[in-house]
């Protein structure tokens, strides 16, 4: 069994805490992205899942067995690192095989399994070389293959595309996709990057200073964000957030009234302080009439292909709306901007929780 | 780089060559004075064109001993560089990797080591051996050696060590191999360059010493170039066996050197880590 559950995780450096007693529960065979700003600790929790960190409290388990004092070698995990970290005084084979000879398998065995795994990955011309004469893409494959050699329980991956361009990425991203796919292990992978969650993940883990701020799968944390944070960090270009309040059934904000959407009645509190969310393509282009419409100025236009981003400017508030590119206003244009009631977030002010559970 | 000039190379040429002299000129006049015979060896001006001749050498090998003299050298300079090179590099592994606040200290403290001048501790190490028996012995010349040579094998290898990138003995670590393996397998080929440095650091210094050679072996545990020294006695210097000794002593030192200097190559952890 290869779950792996963490249960009140917490890191500290001397006297400073990182890591705040996470909660997490890996199934077997999921693919779970931790993702956050930089320094939020994604990394020092998959290096304690590595065993590379000592967890300072609480429990981690990798199946059955508590391993918070197992040597990394006994964990039957295999990582990919950020900088590959390939030995540069052995060849390409050579560093494969030498994830295999903790195994004590026979020279036969070791080198079928190298080939198979160098096959699989493309790498079979390359066997002979040495790190040093592989481009990134190359070094890249190489660090995944000596860590799929050992057919680990589990993957572990430290932002593996990060050194790599924009189209080797999408590349490397869809192999990544493909190979779990084929082989169903375990995968605890971090990353900054929320295309790569959002594509890759079963599970996402939201983090940040710390602490778990939602976990669920790519549409639940994109469309049903627990907080502000959550729904500021993914999306792109990220949901527009105005300050409101409760007034009369309606949410006033500055030069702006809308309806409380009808799933949110009796939830909300006359007077109470909340700030809606709403994402680019929330908004449209509408006629003044029409209800939740407000009066915009268009300041700039950004051309993408299919669509427009329209930054508009709506009393004191800055909004980005996402609209199809053909007939985009053009800059300096007085609209009318409507709010699809159904895309309205809409959250505490205070505590930054969600009001839609 | 830009090619240099003219004016550039023949300043660069001009200057290697006056080093070349300066360095150069002793070990000529070592060798011409070995093979030349005694009655001209201080002929002025020097006699330039002579018939050489062997005798000095016949003579250094069949007046005394002088294989022997050598082979307590080699014992003594390939013992001290082994133990050196192999606990320095331990040392400095641990020093380099271990994260405490003090162990700054703890390599200065070793560094220290090699800062009291040899004579103070001549006496001191003489009474020591001869209480344990290990007067005029090679051991004895091993250990003294050793105290010079381990830190400074210490301090060069925790050098070495610093940039080795830890991200790859936690790829090895995560690969399933322990510390004994990381550290054999990893990170020393990746330190080759300076286990090399140490080892001809080491080996130098132990196939020179003079001092401690001369006060702490009689007979037995003679090294080379004390035994040259015994050439020169109070009624006569010897000085064509003395050149000719001198001599042979340099021959082993440059074949260790030029023995290690391919390993003397950096840039080997090029292309590890991005």
């Amino acid at each position: 069994m290869s779950e792996i559950t963490l249960r009140n995780v917490i890191k500290r450096y001397g006297a400073v805490e990182v890591v705040h007693g996470i909660d997490l529960d890996v199934e077997e065979g999921e693919f779970v992205v931790l993702l956050g700003p930089s320094g939020c600790g994604k990394t020092t929790t998959l290096r304690m899942v590595a065993g590379l960190e000592d967890v300072s409290d609480g429990n981690l388990s990798i199946g059955e067995t508590r391993v918070n004092e197992v040597a990394p070698k006994d964990r039957g995990v295999a990582m990919v690192f950020q900088n590959y970290a390939l030995y540069p005084h052995m060849t390409v084979r050579q560093n494969m095989e030498f994830a295999l000879k903790p195994l004590g398998l026979s020279a036969k065995e070791v080198a079928r399994r190298v080939d198979e795994i160098a096959n699989m990955l493309g790498l079979s011309e390359l066997m002979a070389r040495r790190p040093a004469q592989l481009s990134g893409g190359q070094r890249q494959r190489v660090a995944m293959g000596r860590a799929m050699v050992r057919t680990p329980d589990v993957f572990l991956f430290d932002e593996p595309l990060s050194n790599l361009d924009a189209k080797l990425r999408t590349q490397v991203r869809l192999e990544i996709a493909k190979l779990h796919n084929r082989l169903g292990t375990t995968v605890l992978y971090v990353t900054h990057d929320q295309v790569e969650a959002m594509t890759l993940a079963d599970k996402i883990v939201i983090m940040r200073d710390g602490h778990i701020e939602q976990v669920g799968t790519p549409e639940q944390v994109y469309s049903q964000p627990d907080n502000m944070f959550v729904a500021t960090f993914i999306g792109s270009p990220p949901m527009n957030m105005i300050p409101a309040q409760v007034r009369e059934r309606e949410l006033q904000a500055n030069g702006l009234a809308l309806k409380v959407p009808p799933r949110f009645e009796g939830r909300l509190a006359e007077g109470q302080s909340v700030t809606i969310g709403i994402r680019p393509n929330g908004l449209s282009l509408a006629g003044a009439e029409m209800p939740n419409a407000a009066p915009a100025r268009v300041e700039v236009t950004e051309y993408l292909g299919n669509e427009a981003l329209l930054d508009l400017r709506v009393g004191p508030h800055e909004l980005i709306a996402e609209v199809p590119a053909l007939g985009r206003p053009a800059p300096g244009t007085e609209i009318s901007v409507q709010f699809d009631p159904d895309a309205i977030h809409l959250f505490d002010t205070e505590t930054g929780a969600s009001l839609s559970r | 780089m830009n090619k240099p000039s003219t004016q550039q190379a023949i300043l660069v040429y001009t200057l290697l060559g006056i080093a070349l002299i300066v360095f150069m000129t002793p070990i000529y006049l070592i060798a011409s004075s070995s093979v030349k015979p005694s009655p001209i060896m201080f002929q002025k001006p020097p006699a330039m064109i002579f018939e050489p001749t062997l005798d000095h050498y016949r003579d250094l090998f069949a007046m005394r001993p002088f294989g022997k003299f050598i082979g307590n050298s080699l014992m003594v300079a390939l013992g001290s560089t082994a133990f050196s090179v192999f606990f320095g590099s331990i040392a400095a592994y641990a020093i380099s990797r271990i994260k405490h606040k003090r162990m700054n200290d703890v390599a200065f403290w070793i560094l220290s080591m090699r800062m009291f001048p040899p004579i103070a501790v001549v006496v001191p190490y003489y009474i020591i051996f001869k209480t344990v028996g290990l007067l005029d012995t090679p051991i004895a010349l091993i250990i003294v050696y050793s105290t010079a040579n381990i830190p400074l094998t210490v301090w060069l290898m925790k050098g070495f060590f610093d940039e080795v990138p830890t991200a790859l003995e936690e790829a090895a670590a995560v690969d399933g191999h322990g510390l004994i393996s990381i550290f054999w397998k990893v990170t020393l080929p990746l330190a080759a360059p300076g286990l090399a440095v140490s080892a001809v650091f080491c080996f130098i210094f132990s196939w020179n010493e003079f001092l401690f050679a001369l006060m702490l072996t009689g007979s037995n545990a003679q090294t080379a170039p004390v035994a040259v020294m015994s050439f020169w006695s109070s009624d006569a210097v010897q000085w064509g066996r003395i050149m000719a000794g001198s001599f042979v002593i340099l021959i082993p030192g440059v074949v260790f050197v030029l023995t290690c200097q391919r390993w003397l190559v950096r840039g080997l952890t090029m292309g590890s880590v991005k």
